[in-house]
């Protein structure tokens, strides 16, 4: 498989990037190939420089020394709005341009590269039908009418919209509350899956880097620790580092698990209660006992025995 | 509100004429201040501390005061709407330039940089992120500039600039509150009606908002130009005058008379153009031609000397030659009347006494009170100069606000006080003057006072104001300042009364 891919030429290449603020290496050394097609997802703690190796490919950050290149070419040499046309981006906080509607934020890369309203409207009303948002009630609206969700829906229209060749997206669905979260990580999934365009993804969260990825960079102070497919970063952890980034599930807690939005919003108050700091082993025994197998959490939420199979199985 | 009524109706004209000037100032100002603060926000939003410096220097440029700021501009530009307007956009420049780079610099940085890995153009990003984003802000500074710039648009009175602050002045002048609600009053209220209408154009996009500046400024521009190309097309002849009811009457007159005997030439009035000093420099400067002096002021103020005597004649002779050897400028013949200062009683008074003279009241003067304006109690050439030259002895003297002197008079606290010679007072109050006989007090006559190219190009000029010489006295001056000051007549319309009665005009 490794093989097989090296024969493609890769769609972003980092060759020997170092990346300084100050005295202190942001990124040290980095070498890196990412795939066309590929959905990359770089995981870290914060400060290990993944969000600057992120910004690195579209030049919000210019490396100190080393080549970035993007289809053969080294952009550097790029002429670099028209470069930018062909990335798209998507914020963690949406970043919505407030004074503009739906369809004037999703259009507004076409709109800069001189494309009429006309032909992108049918295309971006399209595109909302796809991220679950009706148009003819969507497309005038301002930010500030939707919610965090929605907001973060037209974002990913908005960096689609021009038919970028690589998607960046810093952190997307970290301010996202559970629910919304997991909806838009099967959301970008699907996208990923019937439109094969390459995303490189950055979060901070071992599960979403797991559930999301084709391919996974773990970084930690500046250095790529491990590239490698979710399978093989799991069950083959290159140093302890990486092992102990991707705790296994017995250690993993209640919590973990609710933070992913494997739960039930309460109907009734039955069954018995499971502390979200308890471990996972705790919350089985628990469902096992259960007679309606189902387990509270705390006044709002509860576990069902199929919320626990679900998550087990995304992993 | 009775006076505000009857004055609008009288001086309905003069009213909307000085409220035009004002808007037309204050706008001016604001949309001049606009299209400098605004580019230079834009120009300055990326560097940082060229911006901070910036605003200091605009910040320094609103503590100094705006009368200062008039003063140190007539040198340079002299006197008129320029240097009004010029000190008005010096003012509206902070609060436009400090709003408009608040909000383009403090814009949310996800925003920006969303706006920049799109791959946005820096006009791309000014015109549709940037400006619309920072709308508010931009409004807010027009706001508090249009209301600060209609406020001190009062002030361009003062150096004959014109506007509201005309009849603001002329109240402190006449003590009159009817000139100076109708200046304070409607300065607020435009200052109100002002706010709200930005506060209606920041509803509208930046485009529509670019487009309408875009127009008025071209609007502007071509009206400047044809008003220039008017006035360089025909030869005016501009008659300036001081504050107050008698400098517009005799301007009025001037008008009359000139046009009367030459009617190809065109005569353009100034009333209310500032004080002396403002006066003289722009004779000086050619930007008026005429206006009437008093040959006392000439040598007391323009040019002090030593009064070779206080005769009339001489007075005026010495001021004429002073006049044409400093600064070439032509004094025509002096009118009847004297405006000078002078001691006043009630009738009463003057019945029960037999009261005609100064020295008549000198005899009295142990037996009755007097009551003096402030200025004329402590100069040597006023109470102090006349105690001595008459050797006058009032049971007891005292220093007022120079409109508490009338009331004083008509409660009997007082039976004299001090006047001018013309004051419409004298009429209003019907008091005695009391002639000056052993001629302490300088005369004050009045004279047109005219730039030397004026007669050079329009000899006959002289002629027809000539004509006035030695005619007009003091009662004459009297009941027509009475006129126009108190009963808010027409200056004009005053003037040509006159001159028809007396048979000056046909």
């Amino acid at each position: 498989m490794e093989h097989a891919a090296a024969q493609e030429k890769p769609i972003i290449q980092f060759n020997q990037i170092t990346k300084k603020f100050g005295s202190t290496n942001a990124v040290q050394e980095l070498t890196l190939s990412i795939e066309r097609g590929a959905f990359f997802v770089l995981v870290g703690a914060s400060g290990s420089g993944k969000t600057t190796t992120l910004k690195m490919i579209n030049r919000l950050i210019l490396p100190t020394t080393g080549s970035l290149v993007f289809n053969g070419e080294n952009i550097a040499n790029l002429p670099l709005n028209t470069y930018r046309h062909r990335i798209g981006y998507v914020l963690q906080n949406s970043a919505l341009f407030p004074n503009m509607t739906v369809l004037e934020n999703a259009a507004v890369t076409m709109d800069a590269q001189g494309i009429k309203t006309k032909l992108a409207r049918p295309k971006i009303e399209q595109l909302l039908r796809e991220v679950g948002l009706n148009p003819d009630k969507y497309a005038q609206r301002m930010p500030h009418e939707l919610s965090g969700g929605e907001q973060q829906r037209v974002g990913i229209v908005r960096a689609l919209a021009a038919e970028p060749e690589v998607i960046l997206m810093d952190e997307p669905f970290s301010a996202l509350d559970p629910i919304s979260r997991k909806q838009l990580q099967e959301l970008v999934l699907d996208l990923h899956k019937n439109r094969q365009t390459t995303i490189v993804f950055v979060t901070h969260d071992m599960d979403e880097a797991i559930r999301l990825g084709t391919r996974i960079g773990v970084m930690q102070d500046g250095h790529l620790l491990q590239v490698d497919s979710p399978q093989n970063i799991m069950q083959h952890p290159k140093n302890a580092q990486v092992a102990e980034l991707f705790k296994t599930q017995q250690t993993k807690t209640v919590a973990d698990m609710v933070a992913l939005g494997f739960y039930h919003v309460n109907a009734q108050q039955s069954g018995p209660f499971v502390s979200e700091e308890a471990a996972l082993s705790e919350l089985a025994k628990a469902l096992l006992n259960a007679p309606t197998q189902i387990v509270q959490i705390n006044q709002q939420i509860s576990i069902s025995q199929t919320d626990y199979l679900r998550y087990m199985a995304q992993l | 509100m009775q006076k505000i009524i009857q004055m609008m109706q009288t001086n309905g004209q003069s009213v909307l004429s000085a409220l035009g000037t004002h808007i037309w100032i204050s706008l001016i100002s604001v949309v001049i201040a606009a299209c400098l603060a605004i580019p230079l926000a834009i120009m300055l939003m990326n560097h940082r501390k060229l911006g901070e410096g910036m605003l200091q220097l605009t910040g320094i440029v609103q503590t100094i005061p705006s009368l200062a700021i008039l003063g140190l501009l007539i040198p340079i530009v002299g006197i008129g709407t320029v240097p009004a307007i010029i000190a008005l956009v010096l003012y509206a420049l902070m609060p436009i330039f400090q709003n408009t780079y608040a909000g383009l610099t403090h814009l949310d940085a996800e925003l920006l940089e969303a706006a920049e890995a799109f791959g946005l153009s820096w006009w791309y990003k000014l015109w549709r992120i940037r400006l619309p984003l920072a709308l508010p802000l931009i409004f807010t500074g027009l706001r508090i500039a249009t209301v600060m710039v209609i406020g001190t648009a009062t002030l361009a009175a003062l150096i004959g600039g014109g506007g509201l602050g005309t009849f603001i002045m002329q109240g402190i002048q006449n003590n009159d509150n009817t000139d100076l609600l109708i200046g304070a009053g409607l300065s607020a209220v435009l200052a109100v009606v002002f706010s709200i209408g930005l506060q209606f154009l920041s509803r509208f996009s930046i485009k529509y908002l670019v487009m309408l500046t875009s127009c008025l400024v071209i609007a502007g521009l071509g009206y400047g130009s044809y008003y220039y190309y008017q006035t360089q097309q025909h030869q005016k002849i501009i008659i300036a005058g001081k504050l107050g009811s008698e400098p517009e009457i005799l301007m009025n007159m001037y008008k009359e008379l000139i046009e009367a005997d030459n009617p190809k030439l065109e005569v353009e009035l100034k009333p209310n153009f500032g004080n002396t000093t403002f006066l003289y420099r722009a004779l000086k400067n050619d930007q008026i031609d005429i206006y009437p002096e008093f040959t006392g002021t000439v040598l007391q103020s323009i040019h002090p000397q030593k009064l070779v005597s206080h005769q009339p004649k001489q007075v005026y002779q010495q001021a004429r030659k002073v006049l044409k050897n400093e600064d070439q400028l032509d004094y025509l013949q002096p009118m009847a009347y004297e405006n000078s200062y002078a001691l006043a009683v009630d009738q009463t008074t003057a019945q029960r006494y037999q009261l005609k003279t100064v020295s008549d009241l000198a005899h009295v003067s142990p037996q009755l009170a007097a009551a003096f304006e402030s200025d004329f109690y402590n100069q040597s050439d006023g109470y102090p100069g006349i105690k001595k030259a008459y050797n006058l002895r009032f049971k007891n003297v005292k220093s007022v606000q120079p409109s508490l002197r009338y009331e004083a008079l008509k409660n009997k606290q007082v039976q004299v006080v001090d006047a001018y010679t013309t004051d419409p007072q004298v009429k209003a109050q019907n008091l005695v003057v009391l002639k000056d006989d052993r001629h302490f007090f300088p005369p004050y006559q009045g004279a047109p006072l005219v730039r030397p190219s004026v007669l050079r190009d329009h000899p006959e000029i002289q002629e027809s104001l000539n004509r006035l010489s030695g005619h007009i006295s003091e009662s004459d001056m009297i009941k027509m300042n009475y006129q126009v000051a108190i009963e808010h007549q027409q200056a004009s319309t005053v003037a040509r009364n006159f001159l028809q009665k007396n048979a000056f005009l046909k």
